[in-house]
């Protein structure tokens, strides 16, 4: 029999032989390459009724993430983020926090969660001790209670506290100028949708002494319905309504207003319509209902902010959320949190946040402030305008006055006893 | 028949006794050897979220078995177990922020309260049966999740327990210690599974299972069907929240999802897919379903899609749990080998 391998090396030896040499050659350049990587764990949710939370606040990490890789990295380090989705449950998202720090060795964390959530990764950041920004909860005892103050836990997030406080002064301001008395509420039985209702309420008589509220509504969250609430306000005949629905409910809640003309009869503050999750979902947008900023690319009205909108919407072709700026002004924080530390140690990262002011799109005077006092977002841009049916939507929004925000919102900590 | 066979079949039947001591013993040992394997497992691994997986097994683990002492062994289909799972965690929660007593004590304290809820909400159900009793306790389930959300001055609404939960050491055990309280999860759980596998072998436990198959029968023979079922529902009760109590120290806090309808129906999941007819099918459904869980979801946010097929393929393709199936499956090929 004729023999067909000839002798020497065989081709399979030879392969094996070169992978070796590659694998050898350049296993220190993946070492490198892995040391030099920083990993950024981010809970959030991506699934269920507010996986647009989720999925908006992920696009804008990704968005300026990129941004600083491209410029090289934190200390030269470049980020890689790991998102992963805790489906809203708060011992998911500590669940996922947790192994994101200890299985997948993210030095640092974004908490992406709401209400609960955010409160379960609070905990696992004061047991892991590990650096983590809260971008997305806007309970305003996260960051005002000092039971939940650690030192290396941040909030880049609006606040409850600060939206009622320019909203009450802005309703109160044309309370006075049109004479609205009589009021009602409708907000989502739910702590946000009471607490952000009281010190709406709470303020707006502050401001303007003789306002009376001669009806409250409650409806459930995720409510689908809302004829009884709709008649029982008609039925009230208030001169304006407060309302906190948000997303889907506040949507669900002006299109079947809408056909009982409510708009017409009431003027109406709704504090949550001008994000563009709401305006372009509503089927027939009603002139001049006031609301307060979540995002708008017109406000603050900025080439910065306008040319960030558009970036976004280029890329995801979608407007960004509220959320969205949030989470890339989060991005913003720690790159010059680390140029100022001049290293990713998450100790001297979280020393340089403190107090810090950075240049922001998003910035009432073009700076946003990490509170030190509290860690805290300031000074980010808050204000009212009325909504027209098509873009820009809120065309002109009067900007709210940080120095009436900070005076009052002391005085509300102390009525809370958290100072 | 011949008189001598009449004569011996006169003779007094001899009823076999069964020495329970030998199994109790047998059991016994198996928790030992258990405990002592789960308590060298971070000797072994350093993984840390080895450790975090293993205490949230505990949690769920105690839940799905006391759910299973309603489900499999009784035939009480209940789908509020959920609610005693949160009562532990917020009753745990509460009574670290607001009172600082020692761990024990809350730990007694809040299995207290939880026999005593129990007790008021298994009186009004267990009078009825099948889907009665299952919307009942959903109703129930759902009236203490919503006086969580409402009661806020106390349960901090849905935003749960805030401020971490205090642990102050008891006994030279440092909860606030990851390892510490790995070892803790890993003996309460055993403990727990111990008791409920007593409770399932005693007297007690074949009257639950005879209630099950024909409660009119049971009642007949003189057992209080009503009593039977009021105790397991309690005592599943507080395993329940001994769970819910184990979760609580995991995420440092209480959260409302903690009694939502949720839970519940995750702990009727874990039982189809461990299998009711074992003691430990719930278990080996637990660890299933949280190896499931976790690695689909760090692979995919379209988790649903992958635990729905899941469950079709054990509800409607295997039409029993796994354990149910490796049972069947050793005991037919004992049968081929004898026969």
């Amino acid at each position: 029999m004729k023999k067909t391998r000839k002798p020497g090396i065989s081709r399979r030896a030879t392969l094996a032989l070169m992978g070796a040499g590659a694998v050898s050659v350049a296993a220190p350049w993946v070492a490198r390459a892995q040391a030099k990587m920083i990993k950024i764990g981010m809970p959030t949710i991506l699934s269920g009724r507010v996986a647009q939370l989720g999925t908006s606040s992920r696009n804008a990490v990704l968005l300026e993430v990129e941004k600083v890789n491209a410029a090289g990295g934190l200390a030269g380090r470049q980020i890689e983020m790991v998102i992963r989705d805790s489906k809203g449950q708060p011992q998911e998202a500590a669940r996922v926090a947790r192994e994101l720090v200890n299985t997948d060795g993210c030095e640092m964390l974004f908490d992406g969660e709401a209400s609960s959530g955010s409160f379960a990764v609070h905990e696992v950041a004061r047991d892991l001790g590990v650096l983590c920004i809260h971008t997305c909860s806007e309970a305003s005892s996260l960051t005002a209670d000092p039971k939940q103050h650690i030192p290396n836990a941040f909030r880049c997030v609006r606040q409850g506290i600060h939206d009622s406080i320019v909203g009450a002064s802005y309703a109160a301001g044309i309370a006075k100028a049109k004479g609205l008395k009589k009021w009602a509420t409708c907000s989502p039985d739910y702590a946000y949708g009471r607490d952000t209702t009281g010190e709406f309420v709470l303020y707006l008589k502050k401001f303007a002494p003789d306002v009376e509220i001669i009806s409250e509504s409650w409806p459930k969250l995720f409510q689908p319905d809302y004829t009884e609430v709709v008649t029982k306000i008609l039925q009230a005949k208030p001169q304006a309504l407060y309302s906190c629905l948000w997303g889907g409910d506040l949507t669900s809640y002006i299109d079947q207003a809408n056909i009982y003309a409510m708009f017409s009869q009431m003027e109406v503050f709704a504090v949550n319509m001008a994000d563009y999750t709401a305006l372009t979902v509503v089927k027939n947008l009603p002139k001049g209902i006031h609301s307060g900023d979540r995002y708008i690319k017109t406000f603050p009205p900025t080439p910065e902010n306008a040319a960030w909108g558009d970036a976004y919407k280029a890329k995801y072709n979608e407007y960004p959320t509220n959320w969205s700026w949030q989470n890339a002004t989060a991005v913003m924080f720690l790159d010059a949190a680390v140029k100022k530390a001049g290293s990713t140690d998450g100790k001297k990262v979280a020393e340089a946040l403190t107090g810090l002011t950075i240049k922001c799109p998003f910035g009432a005077d073009g700076t946003v402030t990490m509170r030190a006092e509290d860690r805290t977002l300031v000074g980010y841009a808050i204000g009212w305008g009325t909504t027209i049916p098509q873009e820009p939507y809120v065309p002109d929004v009067k900007a709210g006055d940080w120095t009436t925000i900070f005076e009052l919102e002391a005085e509300w900590k102390k009525s809370k006893g958290y100072t | 028949m011949t008189e001598l066979q009449a004569g011996q079949e006169a003779r007094p039947l001899e009823v076999p006794r069964i020495d329970a001591r030998p199994q109790r013993y047998r059991d016994v040992l198996i928790a030992l050897a258990a405990f002592a394997a789960l308590a060298l497992l971070p000797m072994i691994f350093g993984s840390k979220s080895l450790l975090d997986f293993v205490i949230r097994c505990s949690a769920y683990g105690l839940f799905a078995t006391s759910l299973n002492l309603l489900v499999g062994y009784t035939g009480l289909i209940s789908f509020g177990h959920g609610m005693f799972f949160g009562l532990g965690a917020y009753g745990f929660g509460l009574m670290m922020q607001k009172t600082g007593v020692p761990i024990p004590v809350a730990f007694v304290a809040t299995l207290v309260i939880t026999m005593v809820v129990a007790g008021v909400i298994g009186a009004i159900c267990v009078r009825l049966k099948e889907i009665y009793f299952a919307f009942v306790t959903l109703a129930f389930q759902m009236l203490i999740h919503s006086t969580i959300l409402s009661w806020q001055s106390l349960t901090g609404g849905d935003q749960g327990l805030r401020g971490g939960i205090p642990r102050p050491p008891f006994l030279g055990i440092d909860l606030s210690n990851h390892l510490h309280l790995y070892i803790m999860s890993c003996a309460l759980l055993v403990i727990g599974l111990l008791l409920m596998r007593q409770i399932a072998q005693s007297p007690f436990g074949y009257t639950l299972r005879m209630i099950r198959d024909n409660a009119t029968r049971a009642s007949f023979i003189g057992i209080d069907v009503w009593r039977a079922k009021l105790t397991i529902f309690v005592l599943a009760a507080l395993f329940a929240s001994a769970g819910g109590m184990i979760m609580a120290l995991f995420v440092s806090g209480a959260y409302p999802e903690f009694a939502y309808w949720t839970i519940s129906g995750e702990g009727i999941f874990i039982n189809m897919l461990g299998g009711v007819t074992t003691f430990l099918g719930p278990m080996v459904g637990t660890v299933l379903l949280l190896i499931l869980n976790d690695t689909v979801t760090r692979l995919t946010e379209y988790h649903g899609i992958v635990l729905g097929i899941v469950i079709l393929f054990f509800a409607i393709g295997l039409r029993k749990g796994l354990m149910d199936f490796v049972v069947e499956w050793i005991a037919q090929r004992r049968e081929k080998a004898g026969g």
